[in-house]
C-alpha cells in the first residue's frame, strides 16, 4: 500500500514508470478508497503499462483480462467443468444405483438424488476464470481489465458485482465474496461508452500525453543509452507533431521506439534527413507522413 | 450536520457549491460521487493544487468529455478567487483611512470576511426564482433595505448602517469616505457572488446559443468555438447512440455452434450458443453542396458524419458544386478538420458557374449507383438553388429507388423553399422528408432520430 501521493510517484519510479502528480493522485485514492479505476485516454500513453507497475511496486499477483468482443462470463467469471461432471456421473453410475435403489417410487428416487445434487455443483466441478481467482486470492492481487470498450456491453453487468462489492455470485453454490479485496484497474480506448453504472463505481483517470519535460524523463529512463541532447530534440520534435492536425499522433511507445532507432543509427543530434527517413517509426499514415514533411522545417531544428 | 471546525464548515460548503455549478453547467454528477469527493479529501493533502483538483476531478467526472468543461469550471471557481482577497477588500477601507477618515469603526480583516459571508449567505437565502428575475443592483438595495440586517450586531449589520447614509446623500457629498467604502464592498461582494453562481449556468447558456444559432450567422471566432462543440456533443450524440444499439442482440439459438461445442460432452447440450441479431446499422451515403451559400453548413455536416463514422457500416461521401467528387478517401486518410480544408481549397467541383444539382446527379448515377443499396441512407445537403439549369429528375427518382430512403436537409427556412432559383418543392416531392435544418441541434437531432 502506498503511503501518500509523493511515494506513489517514487514506488512507480522505481518500476520505471514516471507519472504525473494527476496519476499518482488517483491510484493513491483509488488504493485508500477501495475502488476500481477506469484509465482512458489515448492508445500508447501506458495505460496498461500503468497497471503491470503498481502489481510489480507493491509486489501484487497481476491478473489480467484481456477483453474482446463475445467475451462472456464462462471465459471471464467462472465455468462448470461439464466434461468432468459427465465422466464422474458415468463411473459412479453403480454407485448411484446403489443409492437409489431402497426408494420404490420414482417421486422418491428424484427427492433422493436431488439431496445429493450439491456434490455435482460444488467447487469441486468450478473453473475459475480471472475474475474469480482475483476474488478467491489469497495473495494481494490487482485485477487488470484490458481495453474494456471491446467487450459487449451485457459483459459489463457481470462487472458490477465485482467492481461495487468485490463478489461474485454463482446461483447454484452461492455468493463469493473476496477476504482480500483486489485492486482493480479497467483500461479502455474510447471505443464505445461504458455504462453510467460501471462509471460511477470507478474513479476516471485520463491519461493524456505527458508534458515536454515529463516525456524527456519517460525516454531517458526508457532508453537510457540515447544520449541528452537527442532526448531533447526528438521530444521537442514530436510534440510539435502533434499539433498537426494528423490522422494518428505518436504515442510515447512511439517516440521510445524512434528513441531506440535513431541511437541504433548512431545520432547523437536529431538530422532532419535522418529524422525525415525514420518518420515511419512514429506515424502509421502517408499522409500524415506527407503532412510531416511538408511542416519539416518548422519541426525539425537541424 | 455538524462540523469539528468553522474551517470544515466552508470547506464542506464550497465543494458542494462546485458541485452545483458542475451540474448548472450540465455534467451529469450522482449523489454517489459526491460522497466520494468526501471520502478522498479525507486522504490527501488538498494544500497543493493538483492533488485537490485530481482528487475532484478522478470522482466526479467519469465523462472524458466533461473535462474541459471541469477545467473551465474549476478554474473559474477556485483559481479565480486570491486566497487574500478580504486583504483586498481591506485596502479599499485602509485607502479610505489614508484619505483622512476616523480610523476608528473601520472593519478588521475578520469582520469583512464575516461581512462577506453574510452577503452570500444572503444571497443564497433568496430563491431560485426571484434571483433569476434581479440585478445585482436590485439585490444591493434588498441588502441595504432588509431591516434585520441592518439591526443585527454583525459586521455586515454596521456596513449596512454605513452604506444606508452614504446612500441617502447625493454623489457630491461624499466626504465621510468609510462609508463610500462600505457600499463598495457591498456591491463587489454581490456581484462576485453572482458571478460565483452563474459560473454553470453561463457555460450551458453559451452551449446552447452556439448550438441554436444559424449556422451561417456563426462569426468566425463563434466558429473556431464551434468546432470544438461539434467533437465534443458529436462523441456524446455517439456515446448515447451506441449505448443504445446494444441493448437489442441476441437471436435465436444457434444450433451448430452449440452442437458443434458441446460435441466434448457426447452431445449434451450444457452450453447452448445464440445467433446474435444482426445491429441493423445504415449505410450511409452523404452528398454535399459545397458551393459558398452553403459552405459552413456543409463543414458542420461532414465534421459530425465523420465523428459519427464509427457507428454506420459504412460511410461514403460525395461533395459538389457542379462537379461530383467522391471526398471518402480523404477522411480515411486525414484529420477530419484537414480533410475539410483541402476539400474547400479544391477546384475540381467546379464546371461552369454555380451549383448544378442535376447536371451531379446525373453524374451520380453514371459513376457511383454502384454506392447504393437496400440498406442505403441517402443524405443530400444543400440549398436545391440550382441556378436555373436542368433538375436531372430522373437521376434523383433513380438515386431514390435504388437506396431505403432518402433525406434532404436544406438549411433555407421553408418559406424560402422554391423562391427564385430554390427548386426544393420539386425534390422534396421525392424524398423521405425535406427538412429545414440550420443550427447544429437540429442536425444532431436529426441524425439522432435515423438510429431510432
Amino acid at each position: 500500500m502506498f503511503k501518500d501521493v509523493e511515494s506513489t510517484i517514487k514506488a512507480l519510479e522505481s518500476q520505471q514508470y514516471l507519472c504525473s502528480r494527476e496519476i499518482a493522485t488517483t491510484v493513491f485514492l483509488a488504493m485508500k478508497m477501495e475502488k476500481p479505476v477506469l484509465v482512458e485516454g489515448p492508445a500508447g500513453v501506458g495505460k496498461t503499462e500503468l497497471g503491470k507497475c503498481i502489481a510489480s511496486a507493491l509486489g501484487m499477483d497481476l491478473i489480467r483480462l484481456q477483453c474482446y468482443e463475445g467475451l462472456d462470463e464462462a471465459k471471464a467469471l467462472y465455468e462448470w467443468e461439464y466434461a468432468k461432471q459427465l465422466l464422474y456421473t458415468q463411473i459412479l453410475k453403480d454407485k448411484l444405483s446403489a443409492l437409489l435403489e431402497g426408494e420404490k417410487t420414482l417421486s422418491d428416487a428424484i427427492a433422493r438424488l436431488t439431496a445429493e445434487e450439491d456434490v455435482f455443483f460444488s467447487e469441486k466441478f468450478l473453473i475459475p476464470r480471472p475474475i474469480l481467482k482475483s476474488v478467491t486470492a489469497k495473495r494481494p492481487t490487482l485485477l487488470l481489465i484490458d481495453e474494456i470498450d471491446k467487450s459487449d456491453s451485457e459483459f459489463e453487468a457481470f462487472l458490477l458485482e465485482v467492481l461495487s462489492d468485490f463478489q461474485v455470485s454463482i446461483p447454484e453454490i452461492g455468493t463469493i465474496r473476496a477476504e482480500r479485496k483486489p485492486f482493480v484497474l479497467l483500461t479502455s480506448n474510447n471505443a464505445r461508452e461504458m455504462s453510467d453504472a460501471l462509471k460511477r463505481r470507478c474513479l476516471h483517470l485520463y491519461i493524456d500525453f505527458p508534458s515536454m519535460d515529463l516525456e524527456e524523463r519517460i525516454v531517458t529512463i526508457k532508453v537510457p543509452e540515447c544520449g541528452e541532447r537527442l532526448v531533447s530534440e526528438l521530444v521537442a520534435a514530436v510534440h510539435r507533431i502533434r499539433e498537426l492536425p494528423l490522422k494518428k499522433g505518436p504515442s510515447i511507445s512511439e517516440s521510445l521506439d524512434w528513441a531506440k532507432a535513431l541511437t541504433l543509427l548512431g545520432c547523437d543530434v536529431l538530422r532532419r534527413d535522418l529524422a525525415i527517413d525514420t518518420l515511419n517509426f512514429i506515424l502509421k499514415y502517408e499522409k500524415d507522413i506527407e503532412l510531416v514533411k511538408k511542416h519539416s522545417a518548422d519541426v525539425f531544428a537541424h | 450536520m455538524h462540523y469539528a471546525t468553522e474551517e470544515q464548515r466552508r470547506g464542506t460548503l464550497k465543494i458542494l457549491e462546485f458541485v452545483r455549478i458542475l451540474k448548472d453547467a450540465d455534467v451529469r454528477v450522482s449523489p454517489v460521487e459526491v460522497i466520494d469527493v468526501f471520502g478522498a479529501l479525507g486522504h490527501v493533502d488538498f494544500t497543493s493544487r493538483a492533488v485537490f483538483k485530481q482528487a475532484l476531478s478522478t470522482t466526479l467526472i467519469k465523462d472524458y468529455t466533461d473535462i474541459p468543461i471541469f477545467e473551465r469550471c474549476f478554474g473559474e471557481f477556485f483559481d479565480r478567487r486570491p486566497a487574500d482577497e478580504a486583504d483586498a477588500s481591506l485596502a479599499v477601507f485602509r485607502g479610505a483611512q489614508a484619505d483622512g477618515a476616523e480610523g476608528e469603526g473601520l472593519p478588521s480583516g475578520d469582520e469583512l470576511r464575516e461581512a462577506g459571508d453574510a452577503i452570500d449567505a444572503y444571497i443564497d437565502g433568496l430563491p431560485d426564482e426571484t434571483l433569476a428575475t434581479l440585478s445585482a443592483r436590485d439585490i444591493v438595495n434588498l441588502i441595504l433595505d432588509d431591516e434585520s440586517l441592518a439591526s443585527s450586531s454583525g459586521a455586515l449589520g454596521m456596513m449596512v448602517m454605513n452604506a444606508r447614509s452614504r446612500r441617502g446623500r447625493s454623489e457630491s457629498d461624499a466626504d465621510e469616505e468609510g462609508d463610500d467604502a462600505a457600499l463598495t464592498f457591498i456591491i463587489g461582494r454581490v456581484r462576485r457572488r453572482l458571478r460565483e453562481r452563474n459560473i454553470g449556468r453561463s457555460i450551458r447558456a453559451r452551449e446552447e446559443y452556439l448550438l441554436n444559432k444559424y449556422i451561417y450567422q456563426l462569426k468566425p471566432a463563434e466558429v473556431q468555438e464551434m468546432r470544438e462543440l461539434v467533437r465534443r456533443f458529436g462523441q456524446k450524440l455517439k456515446n448515447r447512440i451506441s449505448l443504445r444499439k446494444k441493448r437489442v442482440k441476441h437471436g435465436g439459438l444457434d444450433v451448430k455452434r452449440t452442437l458443434r461445442s458441446n460435441l466434448a460432452h457426447g452431445g449434451i447440450p450444457f452450453r447452448l450458443y445464440y445467433r446474435d441479431k444482426k445491429i441493423d446499422r445504415p449505410q450511409l451515403v452523404v452528398l454535399c453542396d459545397i458551393s459558398s451559400s452553403v459552405n459552413q453548413y456543409s463543414r458542420f455536416m461532414l465534421l459530425l458524419t465523420y465523428t459519427l463514422q464509427g457507428l454506420f457500416s459504412k460511410v461514403r461521401t460525395f461533395a459538389f458544386i457542379s462537379n461530383m467528387v467522391e471526398i471518402t478517401p480523404l477522411f480515411m486518410e486525414m484529420d477530419p478538420e484537414r480533410a475539410l480544408n483541402s476539400i474547400f481549397t479544391d477546384t475540381s467541383f467546379t464546371y461552369g458557374f454555380g451549383s448544378n444539382y442535376g447536371r451531379c446527379f446525373n453524374q451520380f448515377i453514371d459513376d457511383y449507383s454502384d454506392s447504393l443499396g437496400r440498406k442505403t441512407t441517402v443524405l443530400v445537403l444543400g440549398d436545391a438553388r440550382n441556378n436555373n439549369q436542368d433538375p436531372g429528375m430522373n437521376s434523383f427518382i433513380r438515386i431514390k429507388e435504388s437506396s431505403r430512403n432518402i433525406f434532404w436537409l436544406n438549411p433555407d427556412r421553408r418559406h424560402l423553399w422554391d423562391w427564385s432559383d430554390s427548386i426544393a418543392g420539386l425534390y422534396a416531392a421525392h424524398c423521405t422528408e425535406m427538412k429545414e435544418v440550420n443550427n447544429f441541434l437540429d442536425l444532431s437531432e436529426f441524425i439522432d432520430r435515423l438510429f431510432k
